[in-house]
């Protein structure tokens, strides 16, 4: 099959041949497609078509190849899915990524792909020269390899690849506005799903997880644990090249900076660090896989949050989702509620001191729904019934007297 | 004629924001490379001023400012908006820092 310029096949057929139970006859219509609009710059009709190959949604994905250029719009293709895996480690990589954290959210939260819709997942690697970052341009995905110097190839961590990927189901939920509080709201949300990608894919619970982000994008001659930890913000790095990682971990310690390119909008990254350790703090309450009851509250009250949602209300809404879902003073929601606490955030309508009270006796009880919950009200009634049966040898004992 | 430029945001925003930004003063440079240089800032001039990234999420921005006669222009473009001749301008001057 041959196409021009001007290309001789009308697109509906071309559609339809790209639907073609035939697999020689869809790639001969996708490598047109790809020529066409290759030629033409045209970056969405392409990335569109080629997910269209073969069947409509579910999040199938497409990995273009940038060869170090800026330019999207000449990337060429390396690899999509129903072709043969890559020469190209980034290329699989980033696929192998798209694919984790689609499966993430159909599995966890039976959510179709990023827009919840089955919309097509396009990446693009080796974006420029040493190019220290990777990015959700608003429809799709771009990866740089890193300078070698500091930073590595940025599709080495998973949890970066679904932090991007998480952008766009943000954008397509809450849409939290990319600066200030709904700014570090909509970063934190990226690192909290994000993170989960990493742990649910390595079958990982709470108390296992490293809850870092990126620990895999530097070189190993860089002494950095990761961009940022979850579990302690504040304490990803320390050294002579980047300094000491600045992140709070408290709303005593937000930071505030200008709501431009400089001033990081107002400090989205550096102001995740309170929202992500209440996540964090949360999971490890709860206790068992932090994907399932933590995670559920975040994405509903993600859900149920709105482009100017700012911390406080953001708070509010888990713990409304919580009870929602768990019921009212479930352990979960106690686990909530102290974990917005420790972080210099009180729910709205509960008093500070009834607020300590109820999430110290949470603590007092193992603190934890779920399996370490149980496991604890076991060993309660094992106790119990141990003293049951002692008080019970006594009265024999003394009755028999 | 002086160039100064910086990167913000990404990734690894709150590691860059510590960081200074790169300098380059067109005294240091070769004929060649200063004529260069004079064709790649001409060709973004017309197009001064700030962009922001829009829907983009963790693209970094770069600012490039051009010192010259008494008079200064700025440009700040990010991953998301920049032009090829931004790209082109900012890309000989990494390049060229690189060598350094």
């Amino acid at each position: 099959m041959t196409c021009h310029f001007n290309c001789i096949i009308p697109p509906h057929l071309l559609e339809k041949l790209l639907r073609s139970d035939d697999s020689e006859v869809r790639q001969a219509a996708l490598d047109t497609l790809m020529t066409t609009s290759r030629l033409r710059g045209e970056r969405g009709v392409r990335a569109s078509f080629v997910g269209s190959a073969a069947a409509p949604g579910g999040g199938r994905r497409t990995v273009f190849d940038c060869k170090h250029s800026t330019s999207l719009p000449s990337a060429v293709f390396a690899r999509s899915e129903d072709g043969p895996e890559s020469v190209d480690v980034s290329a699989n990589r980033a696929f192998d990524g798209l694919g984790a954290t689609r499966d993430f959210y159909k599995a966890v939260f039976n959510r179709d792909s990023i827009d919840g819709r089955g919309m097509r997942l396009t990446a693009f690697v080796h974006y420029d020269k040493r190019y220290n970052n990777a990015f959700w341009d608003g429809h799709q995905m771009v990866f740089g390899d890193g300078d070698g110097k500091m930073f590595s190839d940025f599709t080495g961590s998973v949890d970066v690849i679904g932090h991007e990927l998480a952008h766009g189901v943000t954008e397509n939920t809450a849409g939290l506005e990319y600066h200030n509080q709904s700014g570090a709201l909509n970063e934190s949300m990226s690192d909290v799903f994000g993170s989960l990608v990493k742990q649910w894919s390595l079958k990982q619970s709470a108390d296992e997880a490293d809850w870092l982000i990126g620990p895999e994008i530097f070189t190993p001659g860089i002494d950095a644990d990761a961009l940022r930890s979850m579990k302690a913000p504040g304490h990803a790095y320390d050294n002579d090249l980047f300094g000491k990682d600045p992140q709070p971990d408290n709303m005593e310690n937000y930071i505030k900076l200008p709501d431009n390119e400089m001033g990081d909008f107002g400090g989205v990254h550096f102001n995740s660090g309170i929202p992500n350790k209440a996540f964090y703090l949360t999971a490890v309450r709860v206790g068992g896989f932090a994907w399932e009851a933590p995670g559920l509250i975040w994405y509903e009250s993600l859900k149920a949050s709105h482009a100017e949602t700012q911390f406080q209300e953001f708070a509010n809404t888990t713990y409304r989702k919580a009870a929602e879902l768990f019921g009212d003073d479930s352990a979960e929601q106690l686990a909530v509620l102290a974990a917005w606490q420790d972080v210099g955030i009180q729910i709205s309508g509960i008093l500070a001191g009834v607020a300590r009270a109820r999430s110290l006796a949470a603590d007092r009880s193992g603190g934890t729904g779920g399996e370490n919950g149980l496991a604890t009200v076991s060993q309660q009634i094992g106790a119990l019934a141990a003293q049951v049966t002692g008080l019970a040898k006594d009265v024999t004992a003394l009755k028999s007297k | 004629m002086k160039v100064t430029w910086g990167a913000y945001g990404g990734q690894a925003a709150v590691i860059r924001l510590g960081l200074p930004p790169k300098v380059l003063d067109t005294d240091a440079l070769s004929e060649t490379e200063a004529v260069e240089l004079d064709r790649l800032v001409a060709a973004v001039a017309p197009a001064a001023g700030e962009e922001r990234p829009g829907r983009a999420r963790d693209a970094m921005s770069y600012t490039i400012t051009v010192e010259d006669g008494g008079r200064s222009t700025t440009l700040t473009r990010s991953d998301a908006t920049m032009s090829p001749a931004f790209a082109a301008l900012l890309g000989w001057l990494e390049e060229h820092f690189a060598r350094q």
